[in-house]
C-alpha cells in the first residue's frame, strides 16, 4: 500500500503553536525540569478510564492498582453531590519512598519522575510504609514494588501517558511547571489548586484543581458499613486497609462537619504483618539478651565466668538475632535479593543502617562465644582470649542498644504512620529490651544461676513499670494528629485492642514479679514475653491502620 | 544500540518518537494531547505499520516492542467509539487498545469500557466454538459441532419455514445492532417480517416523543456549542453516546455553559450539575411543562419560529375548528393549554423546590437558540405516557427555537450518515402479529418483551429463533416466563443464540453461536454525537493486520481465537445454504457483483460501499494513494459533513418541484421522481397525496423547504396521528400521571427506578471484562436514610423487594443521593448461571426451582477465584456479584409508545430469618394477569384505526414491511371515532392498580 509523500501536520496541530514552546525533546539531564500532573477534578466524571487504561498500559494485575478513582458522597438530599479523586502517586519532590528504599530501586529521575527499578527490588515493603498516599504495592506477579511512574516508558518516546490520553474530558494533564506556557503551569500558578498531605513535606507534583476535602483528607469521610459500597464490595479488615473514617459517629472523629460517605474506594494492603511484629520482638529479646547479662555483671550481680554472661548473652542473644535475620529475610518478596542490601545500599535507609547495626552486633556475638568456646576448648591459656567478651561488650553494648532503639528510625521513616512518629519511641524500645532482656535472663537463671533470679525480678518489674508508663502516655495523651488518635483508638478498641489488652495485662503482671519469689517469678517473665509480642503486634498493626490514601 | 541510556533514548527518539519536533521533522502527523505540550497523544498515522514503543513492563530496561496499529471500533456500547489496537508484530497478538484520533465522533478518547476490550478477547470462559445442546433443553450439557453442520441444520429449517409460507416463524431478535441496517436487508431478502429488537425495554419511550415532533425517532444535541444543557439522567457517565457527549458537556461547561440535570438518583452527572433536580419518578414531564408555561406566559419564546415551524394551523382546525385560524388565537390556545403548568404545581408533584424549578425556567428563557436538550431512557423508559417526557422536553427547544441550531437539538437522521449498500432488497410482503401486535399500532418498536406472553397465548409460535447479543431472559422483566417458553420446544421450535459470551438466555439455547468481539468483527455505522456526519468502520483487527503484512484472508474465522466468526460473513453464509440454487431469489441478494454466481465477500460489499455510497472518501483516499476500502482499514473512520445546519430550513431546488400540489396546510407534494437516496439514515416517510405525488417539502412565508419528515412537514405540536388513533388527550405534548404516581400507590409502597446504568458496565456483556467488573460487581439497594429508618434497615443488612409478582432478596446501600420514598436499584448486576458453563467472574451459581407457576432461585455461591489461563482470574477478590432483579419485574407495556415502563411501585422490608442474599421468588401467573390488565388499556388498530392499517404508514419502522399488508385483514374497519374528548393536556383515566 502506498503512503502519501505529502503529509500534513494534522489542522489541530497547527493550533497549538503558541502554546509550545521550542525545546529538547527529551529532557532526562535538564536540570530542575519538573514533570507536574494536573488532575482537574472540575472535569472528572467519575468513569475509570483512566483506571483501565493504566491496567492496559501497565498490565497491572487484579487486586492493585496505579491509579483508580475514589468517589465520596457528600451533603444531604436534596443538596447531594459525589466528590471523585484520581488518586495514586504524588511524584514527591521529597519522596519518603526514595529515602525509605534499602537498594535505591525506588529513584527519582532527573526529570522529577519518581522511578522504580524492578531488578532492585527487594521486596522490604519500606517504600509502600514510608509513602503518605499509599501509592505503591508489591505486583503479585513479579513481587516488586511499583505504582505509576508518569508511564516514563511513553514519556521518553513523545508519547502522553495513557491515563491522558484516554479521559474523556482531558481531566488530566501532564507537562512542565517551568514551561510558563504549558497549560499545567498557567494551572497551578493561576488557579486554586491543592495537592494531598502537604504537612508530610514531601512537596507532591500532582496538582488537584477543584478537589474536595472530603476526598484529599482520607479520614473525612464516613467508611460504610455492612461490606458493601455503591456497586462493589467493601473488604476490610486483616491486612486490608480502606479509605474513610471508620467510626460510627461523628463523635468517634471523622474529620468532616459535612456529611460525606465514602462511596468507592480500592482497598490498601498493609505493608507489614505479623513477620514485622514478631521481629520487633525477637530482636528486642536479642538486645535484651545481651545487655541485661552485661547489666547484672557490670553491677557485680554475677561474675564474669557466670554461665549467664559467658553463655546466655551469645546464645540467647545469637539465637535470636538469627531469628531476627530469618524474619527480615522472610518478609521480604523477593528473599534471595537480600544481598542487595550490601551490594548497593541507599544509606538514607534505616533498613540498611539497621542491617548494619544487626551485623555488628552479631559479629560480637559471634566472637564473644567464640572466645569463650576457644577458652572451653583449651585455647584459653592463649593470652588475650581471658576477658575478651568483656572488651567485646564496649562495641557490643552500643550495637545492641542500636540494634533495639534503630525500629524507631525505621518506623518513623514511615513518614505517614502517625502512631510511630513518637519521639519516646527509642526510649520505649530501650525499655521493651530491657523488658525482654530480664525476662528471657531470669529463665535462663532459673536454671543456671537461680541467684541471679530476684535482681531479675526487680529489673523486670521496673521495666514493666516503664513500659506500661510510656504505654499510658501514648495512650492517654491528646494526640497531634487525627491520624494517631485514629491508631490509637484502633489498637485500644478497635481491631487490634484484643492483642493491645491481652499483651498489657500478661506484661503487668510481672509488677508482681519480686513478690513471687523464684518459681513464679520466672512464670511470670514467661507471660510478659508473650504479652510483649501481643503489644508489638497490636502496635505494629494499628500503626498500619490507618488509611491514607 | 549505545550503552549510555540518554544516548539510547536519543536514538530511539530519532528514530519512532511521536514528540511534536521529531513527527513534524519527518514530515508526520503530530497529534496533540489535553496537555497542548511537545508529547503527542498518539504515534504519528504515517508509523501505524511499524511503531516502536519501550515495554513497560520490562521498564526501566528499555526493551523495544514493534506494533501494527489498527483501528476498529468499540462495541462495549451504543456510542461506537473508535479504537486502536496495538497488534504486536512478533505475536501476531493484540497488546492493547487505545483510542483512535482518527475517529470524528470520539476523538481518541474513550471510557472505561475500551481499553476493557483486551479483557474480552483474552476471557478464558470465552465461547470458541460453535456448541449444540445435548439432552434438555437448558439442562447445560453442550458438545461442539462443526459451523458446517450447524448451519445446514438452520438453514434447512428456515428454507422449509419459507417454502410452507411459515415466513412469520423465523424471528431474529437483536440487542446491540452494530451496523445500521445489515441484518434488516437479510431478513428482507428472505422475505420475512421476522426482525425483533431490544428497543420497546430500552429506548422506545424516548424515541416516541421525539418522534412525534419531528417524524425522527432520535436527538442530536450540540452540546458543545450549548449555553444550557437540560439533561434527563446521567449522560456524563452512563448515557447513550456517553464519552463523545461527556467531551462535549464538559467542554461547553468550561466555557460557561450551565448545566441542569433532572435525576431521581444522584448520578455523576448529577454531580457536576449547576442544578440538580432529583424528582418524584414520572413527574419529569410536569416540571418540562412547567417551564413551558413560564417561557409562553411571559412571552419568552421563539414566536417567529413557532409560528414558521409548528402545525399550529391544523392544531386550531382539527381541535378548535370554530376558531379563526390566527396565531394570535393559537397562542391564546396554547398559554390556556399549559397555565395550570405553575411551579406549585410542578413542586406539588416533582418534591422539587417551586423555587428550584422558578430558575432552571430562567436559564431556559436565556439560553436562546443555545439549548441543548437531551433524554432517552430513564424517565421515559420508566413510566407509562413516559414518551411524553421527551416530547415535554424537545417542546422547549421547540419554543426557543432551538432547532438545529448551534447549541441546539438536531434531529438525529441529519448527524448521520448510512451509506446505501450493494443491495436493497424489497420490503417483505408479510406482517408478523407477534412483534406488531393489533394492541399496539403506534408503538415505536417491537412489542418483543411481549413474545412470551404472546406465545403463550397462542399467538404464534417460532420455528427458528435466533438471540444475537441479546439476553431477555436476564435483560427483560419477567424472565422467568421467557424461560418457560424457551424451555417448550412446540413454542420455540429452534432457539438459536449468536453470542460473543455466555448469557442466561443461551443456556436455553439449542445452537449457541461464537460471534466477534469488537476487534473481531466488520460493521459499519454513524451516530449523531455533534452537528455533522461520519462514519466508522469497525473490523477484525487481526484480518486487517495480516492483510497489511501481505497475506489473502478469505474468512474472519481464520484469523479470530478458535472458531469465532462474524455475522456478516455468516448471514451470507446462511442464506447461500437456505436458497443453494437461488430458485427462492434469495441468494442473489448475497453474490459478488464482480463475479455473479460467487458468493459475495466483506471485502466487496465493504469496498462497494466506500467506492459508490460514501461522498468524498473516494477522492480522499486517493490522495493517500489508498483504495477507499484501504483507507478505511487503515484509519476506521470517515468524516462525511461537518456543520450539517437546519436542513428544514433549506429551499427545495425547482428539479424536484413538479406538477406540485399544496394541501391547506402548506405541505407540498411533487410528481418529480425522487432523487437517488444518498443517505439512508432512518426517517419517518409520510404518505403520497390522493394522487399518487410524494410529500417533498413545506410551504413557509412562501418558500417551499424540506421541512421536517412528519406527515405536515412540519414540527408536529400537535400529532394527527395521535388524535386519528384514539388519543386525543394525547395528541399536544402533556403530562400523563405515571403508574407509579404517589395516588396510585399504597400508602406501604415506595417506587423502584430499576433502570440506573453504572459506568463501567456493559449490560449483558460486562461479565467478560475483569478490569471492569473488578470496579463495579454489585447492585445494592439505595434507600434514603429517612426510609431506612423507618424500616429498621442498616448500612449493608439484607432487604426483601416485593413486587407486584414475586420478591428479591438485596442488601441495602444507605444514601444521602436518592429521594425519600425512593429506592433504586442498578439492572447492570445479578448475573447467573445454574451449572458449571458460564462466565465464572461475575455469575454466581444459582439453583432454580420450578413448581407450576411458581419460580424460586436461590444463590448457591458467588463469584470467586479460579484456575484459568489468565494468572488474574487467580486474584479475584469480590465474591458478590449482586441480584437479578428483573426476574421480579411483571410487563408493563406503555398502550402508545410499547414501551416497558420500567419503574416498580414495590413494598421494602428488611429481610426474613430464612431470607438470603439472591433469593428471588415469582408467581409466573401473577405475571401474566399483570400482561392481561395493562392489555386491556390498550386501544387496538382494529378499533381505532381511521383508515382500515394496522398502523400509522408514516411511523419508522425496523424492517418495513411492502405498503398493501400494512391494512389490516378483512374489511378491517371498525371504525368507532371517539366523540367528546378534546385534545387537552388531561391525563389517562386509566389504573392500573
Amino acid at each position: 500500500m502506498a503512503m502519501s509523500s505529502a503529509s500534513r501536520p494534522s489542522p489541530a496541530a497547527v493550533t497549538v503553536d503558541a502554546q509550545t514552546a521550542p525545546r529538547p525533546l527529551i529532557q532526562l539531564d535538564a536540570p530542575g525540569s519538573r514533570w507536574v500532573k494536573v488532575i482537574d477534578q472540575t472535569r472528572c466524571i467519575g468513569c475509570h478510564a483512566c483506571t483501565t487504561a493504566c491496567k492496559s498500559e501497565n498490565e497491572v494485575p487484579l487486586g492493585v492498582t496505579r491509579t483508580y478513582v475514589k468517589a465520596v458522597d457528600v451533603g444531604v438530599f436534596p443538596q447531594a453531590r459525589r466528590a471523585f479523586q484520581v488518586t495514586r502517586c504524588n511524584q514527591c519532590s521529597d519522596a519518603p519512598c526514595v529515602a525509605a528504599c534499602p537498594t535505591a530501586a525506588m529513584f527519582q529521575r532527573p526529570d522529577g519522575i519518581v522511578d522504580f527499578d524492578k531488578s532492585a527490588c527487594i521486596g522490604c515493603k519500606a517504600c509502600i510504609a514510608a509513602c503518605p498516599y499509599d501509592a505503591i504495592f508489591i505486583n503479585p506477579e513479579d513481587h516488586s514494588a511499583e505504582k505509576c511512574n508518569f508511564c516514563a516508558h511513553r514519556l521518553d518516546v513523545g508519547l502522553e501517558p495513557a491515563c491522558v490520553v484516554v479521559c474523556p474530558t482531558q481531566a488530566i494533564l501532564v507537562g512542565d511547571v517551568q514551561d510558563a506556557s504549558s497549560r499545567v503551569a498557567a494551572i497551578v500558578q493561576r488557579e486554586p489548586v491543592s495537592v494531598r498531605r502537604p504537612e508530610k513535606e514531601t512537596r507532591p507534583n500532582l496538582f488537584y484543581k477543584g478537589a474536595h476535602q472530603a476526598t484529599l483528607d482520607p479520614l473525612a469521610a464516613r467508611r460504610p458499613g455492612g461490606g458493601t459500597f455503591m456497586w462493589s464490595e467493601l473488604v476490610d479488615g486483616g491486612q486490608l486497609v480502606n479509605s474513610g473514617h471508620p467510626g460510627d459517629r461523628p463523635s468517634h472523629g471523622w474529620n468532616s462537619s459535612a456529611a460525606a460517605v465514602l462511596a468507592y474506594d480500592v482497598p490498601h494492603h498493609a505493608p507489614w504483618d505479623w513477620r514485622v511484629s514478631l521481629y520487633t520482638w525477637t530482636k528486642g529479646i536479642a538486645a535484651g539478651g545481651y545487655l541485661v547479662p552485661l547489666l547484672l555483671l557490670l553491677t557485680g550481680v554475677v561474675s564474669a565466668s557466670s554461665p549467664i554472661w559467658m553463655w546466655s548473652a551469645p546464645m540467647v542473644g545469637g539465637a535470636f538475632l538469627a531469628l531476627t535475620g530469618l524474619l527480615l529475610i522472610a518478609d521480604l518478596e523477593h528473599p534471595t535479593r537480600f544481598v542487595k542490601l550490601f551490594q548497593r545500599p541507599q544509606w538514607r535507609s534505616w533498613l540498611v543502617r539497621g542491617a548494619v547495626f544487626i551485623t555488628g552486633f552479631t559479629i560480637v556475638l559471634v566472637l564473644h562465644f567464640a572466645s569463650n568456646a576457644a577458652e572451653l576448648l583449651g585455647a584459653g591459656s592463649a593470652p588475650g582470649m581471658a576477658g575478651a567478651p568483656e572488651a567485646l561488650a564496649w562495641v557490643g553494648a552500643p550495637f545492641a542498644l542500636a540494634t533495639a532503639i534503630y525500629t524507631a528510625y525505621l518506623f518513623a521513616q514511615a513518614k505517614a504512620r502517625d502512631l510511630w512518629q513518637s519521639s519516646l519511641l527509642p526510649a520505649h524500645l530501650a525499655v521493651q529490651a530491657a523488658l525482654a532482656g530480664s525476662a528471657v535472663t531470669m529463665l535462663v537463671a532459673a536454671v543456671v544461676e537461680p541467684g541471679a533470679v530476684p535482681t531479675l525480678a526487680v529489673w523486670l518489674a521496673a521495666s514493666t513499670a516503664a513500659h506500661l508508663a510510656l504505654v499510658w502516655g501514648e495512650v492517654t495523651l491528646a494526640h497531634p494528629t487525627a491520624h494517631a488518635h485514629l491508631a490509637v483508638h484502633e489498637m485500644t478498641r478497635g481491631r487490634h485492642a484484643g492483642f493491645f489488652w491481652f499483651g498489657l495485662v500478661l506484661v503487668a503482671a510481672s509488677l508482681a514479679a519480686p513478690f513471687a519469689g523464684s518459681v513464679f517469678a520466672p512464670a511470670l517473665a514467661a507471660a510478659a514475653l508473650v504479652g510483649l509480642l501481643a503489644h508489638e503486634h497490636a502496635y505494629v498493626q494499628a500503626g498500619q491502620s490507618v488509611p491514607l490514601a | 544500540m549505545n550503552d549510555d541510556p540518554t544516548k539510547r533514548i536519543e536514538e530511539l527518539g530519532a528514530r519512532v518518537s511521536a514528540a511534536r519536533e521529531a513527527a513534524e521533522s519527518r514530515g508526520e502527523t503530530f497529534y496533540p494531547g489535553p496537555s497542548r505540550i511537545h508529547l503527542a497523544a498518539f504515534p504519528p498515522k504515517e508509523r501505524w505499520d511499524d511503531w516502536v514503543e519501550l515495554d513497560s513492563r520490562a521498564w526501566p530496561d528499555r526493551r523495544e516492542k514493534r506494533y501494527m496499529l489498527v483501528p476498529t471500533t468499540c462495541f462495549n456500547c451504543e456510542s461506537a467509539c473508535g479504537l486502536l489496537a496495538y497488534v504486536d508484530r512478533e505475536t501476531l497478538q493484540v497488546r492493547k487498545f487505545e483510542g483512535n484520533p482518527e475517529h470524528p465522533g470520539s476523538r481518541g478518547r474513550n471510557c472505561a469500557k475500551g481499553p476493557a476490550t483486551l479483557n474480552q478477547v483474552t476471557d478464558p470462559d470465552r465461547i470458541l466454538y460453535p456448541l449444540k445442546r445435548v439432552g434438555e433443553r437448558g439442562e447445560g450439557r453442550w458438545e461442539r459441532v462443526s459451523w458446517d453442520e450447524a448451519l445446514d441444520d438452520i438453514a434447512g429449517r428456515i428454507r422449509r419455514a419459507i417454502v410452507e409460507e411459515r415466513p412469520n416463524e423465523v424471528m431474529y431478535h437483536v440487542g446491540r445492532p452494530g451496523e445500521d441496517g445489515f441484518t434488516e436487508r437479510v431478513l428482507a431478502s428472505w422475505g420475512v417480517d421476522g426482525h425483533n429488537s431490544h428497543t420497546n425495554v430500552c429506548s422506545s419511550g424516548g424515541r416516541a416523543g421525539y418522534h412525534y415532533w419531528t417524524g425522527i425517532d432520535r436527538p442530536s444535541p450540540d452540546h458543545a456549542n450549548a449555553k444550557v444543557i437540560l439533561l434527563i439522567s446521567a449522560h456524563l457517565e452512563s448515557g447513550h453516546y456517553f464519552n463523545p457527549h461527556a467531551q462535549r458537556i464538559v467542554e461547553a461547561k468550561q466555557d460557561g455553559a450551565k448545566l441542569v440535570v433532572f435525576d431521581t438518583r444522584l448520578s455523576n452527572t448529577a454531580t457536576h450539575a449547576d442544578h440538580w433536580l432529583s424528582p418524584w419518578p414520572g413527574s419529569e414531564a410536569a416540571i418540562l411543562l412547567a417551564i413551558a408555561n413560564e417561557l409562553i406566559a411571559s412571552g419568552r419564546f421563539d414566536r417567529e419560529f413557532v409560528r414558521r415551524w409548528w402545525n399550529w394551523e391544523e392544531y386550531l382546525a382539527t381541535a378548535h375548528p370554530d376558531e379563526e385560524p390566527t396565531f394570535e388565537r393559537f397562542e391564546a390556545r396554547l398559554r390556556e393549554l399549559y397555565a395550570d403548568y405553575t411551579f406549585e404545581f410542578a413542586a406539588a408533584e416533582s418534591g422539587i423546590d417551586a423555587a428550584v424549578i422558578g430558575e432552571v425556567a430562567e436559564l431556559v428563557a436565556g439560553a436562546g437558540t443555545r439549548l441543548s436538550t437531551h433524554t432517552w431512557r430513564s424517565a421515559a423508559a420508566g413510566n407509562l405516557g413516559g414518551w411524553q417526557v421527551s416530547r415535554c422536553l424537545f417542546l422547549l427547544n421547540a419554543l426557543t427555537g432551538a432547532v438545529a441550531t448551534p447549541g441546539g437539538t438536531y434531529p438525529n437522521a441529519w448527524n448521520k450518515f448510512v451509506p446505501v449498500p450493494p443491495y436493497l432488497p424489497p420490503h417483505p410482503h408479510t406482517w408478523n402479529d407477534l412483534t406488531w401486535p393489533d394492541e399496539y399500532p403506534l408503538a415505536l418498536n417491537e412489542l418483543s418483551f411481549l413474545l412470551p406472553h404472546f406465545l403463550k397465548e397462542g399467538r404464534g409460535r417460532l420455528d427458528v429463533y435466533f438471540t444475537r447479543v441479546y439476553n431477555p431472559v436476564w435483560t427483560n422483566p419477567d424472565g422467568f416466563t421467557w424461560i418457560e417458553v424457551l424451555t417448550d420446544e412446540s413454542l420455540v421450535g429452534l432457539h438459536v443464540a449468536l453470542t460473543p459470551t455466555w448469557n442466561e438466555t443461551a443456556f436455553f439455547a439449542d445452537y449457541v453461536l461464537p460471534m466477534g468481539l469488537g476487534s473481531e468483527r466488520h460493521d459499519l455505522h454513524s451516530y449523531e454525537q455533534y452537528d455533522g456526519q461520519w462514519i466508522g468502520f469497525r473490523q477484525p483487527v487481526l484480518r486487517a493486520a495480516r492483510e497489511r503484512s501481505g497475506e489473502a484472508i478469505a474468512d474472519t474465522r481464520e484469523v479470530n481465537p478458535g472458531e469465532v466468526w462474524e455475522e456478516n460473513e455468516f448471514w451470507i453464509d446462511l442464506s447461500w445454504r437456505i436458497d443453494p440454487d437461488g430458485a427462492l431469489g434469495i441468494r442473489r441478494y448475497h453474490e459478488s457483483k464482480a463475479r455473479p454466481g460467487e458468493r459475495l465477500s466483506v471485502d466487496e460489499y465493504y469496498g462497494w460501499i466506500f467506492e459508490n455510497s460514501v461522498p468524498g472518501l473516494p477522492e480522499r483516499a486517493a490522495a493517500e494513494g489508498l483504495e477507499p476500502l484501504e483507507f478505511m482499514r487503515r484509519y476506521g473512520a470517515f468524516e462525511i459533513r461537518k456543520g450539517v445546519g437546519p436542513v428544514h430550513e433549506s429551499a427545495v431546488p425547482g428539479d424536484e418541484l413538479l406538477d406540485t400540489a399544496t394541501d391547506r396546510f402548506g405541505r407540498v407534494y411533487t410528481a418529480a421522481p425522487k432523487p437517488a437516496a444518498v443517505n439512508l439514515a432512518p426517517v419517518g416517510s409520510p404518505e403520497p397525496d390522493a394522487d399518487g405525488r410524494r410529500p417533498v417539502g413545506v410551504v413557509v412565508d412562501g418558500v417551499v423547504r424540506r421541512g421536517f419528515p412528519t406527515p405536515s412537514g412540519r414540527l408536529e405540536f400537535f400529532s394527527p396521528t395521535l388524535w386519528e388513533w384514539g388519543w386525543r388527550e394525547a395528541s399536544v405534548p402533556s403530562y400523563p400521571r405515571s403508574h407509579v404516581h404517589p395516588t396510585a400507590l399504597a400508602t406501604d409502597e415506595m417506587v423502584l427506578i430499576s433502570t440506573f446504568r453504572l459506568p463501567v458496565q456493559i449490560h449483558t456483556r460486562g461479565g467478560n471484562a475483569k478490569w471492569l467488573d473488578e470496579i463495579a460487581h454489585t447492585n445494592p439497594l439505595w434507600v434514603h436514610p429517612l426510609d431506612a429508618d423507618r424500616l429498621g434497615i442498616g448500612e449493608g443488612e439484607l432487604v426483601r423487594v416485593e413486587t407486584e409478582i414475586g420478591y428479591f432478596v438485596v442488601k441495602a446501600w444507605v444514601t444521602e443521593g436518592i429521594r425519600p420514598g425512593v429506592v433504586a436499584c442498578s439492572h447492570h448486576m445479578g448475573r447467573w448461571k445454574v451449572g458449571d458453563v458460564g462466565q465464572r467472574q461475575v455469575m454466581a451459581t444459582v439453583a432454580l426451582d420450578h413448581q407450576g407457576d411458581q419460580w424460586a432461585m436461590n444463590r448457591k455461591r458467588g463469584g470467586g477465584p479460579f484456575d484459568s489461563s489468565d494468572p488474574d482470574t487467580r486474584r479475584i477478590w469480590w465474591t458478590d456479584v449482586g441480584v437479578h432483579q428483573n426476574l421480579t419485574f411483571p410487563v408493563h407495556p406503555d398502550p402508545i409508545s410499547g414501551q416497558h415502563c420500567w419503574h416498580q411501585a414495590v413494598r421494602v422490608r428488611r429481610a426474613e430469618p430464612s431470607d438470603a442474599y439472591g433469593d428471588i421468588a415469582v408467581d409466573t401467573a401473577k405475571s401474566h394477569a399483570a400482561f392481561r390488565r395493562w392489555l386491556s388499556i390498550t386501544r387496538p388498530a382494529s378499533d381505532h384505526s381511521p383508515d382500515g392499517t394496522r398502523r400509522p404508514y408514516w411511523l419508522m419502522r425496523p424492517l418495513k414491511p411492502a405498503r398493501d399488508v400494512y391494512n389490516l385483514p378483512g374489511d378491517g374497519r371498525h371504525l368507532q371515532p371517539e366523540e367528546g374528548a378534546s385534545a387537552g393536556v388531561g391525563r389517562p383515566k386509566a389504573r392500573l392498580r
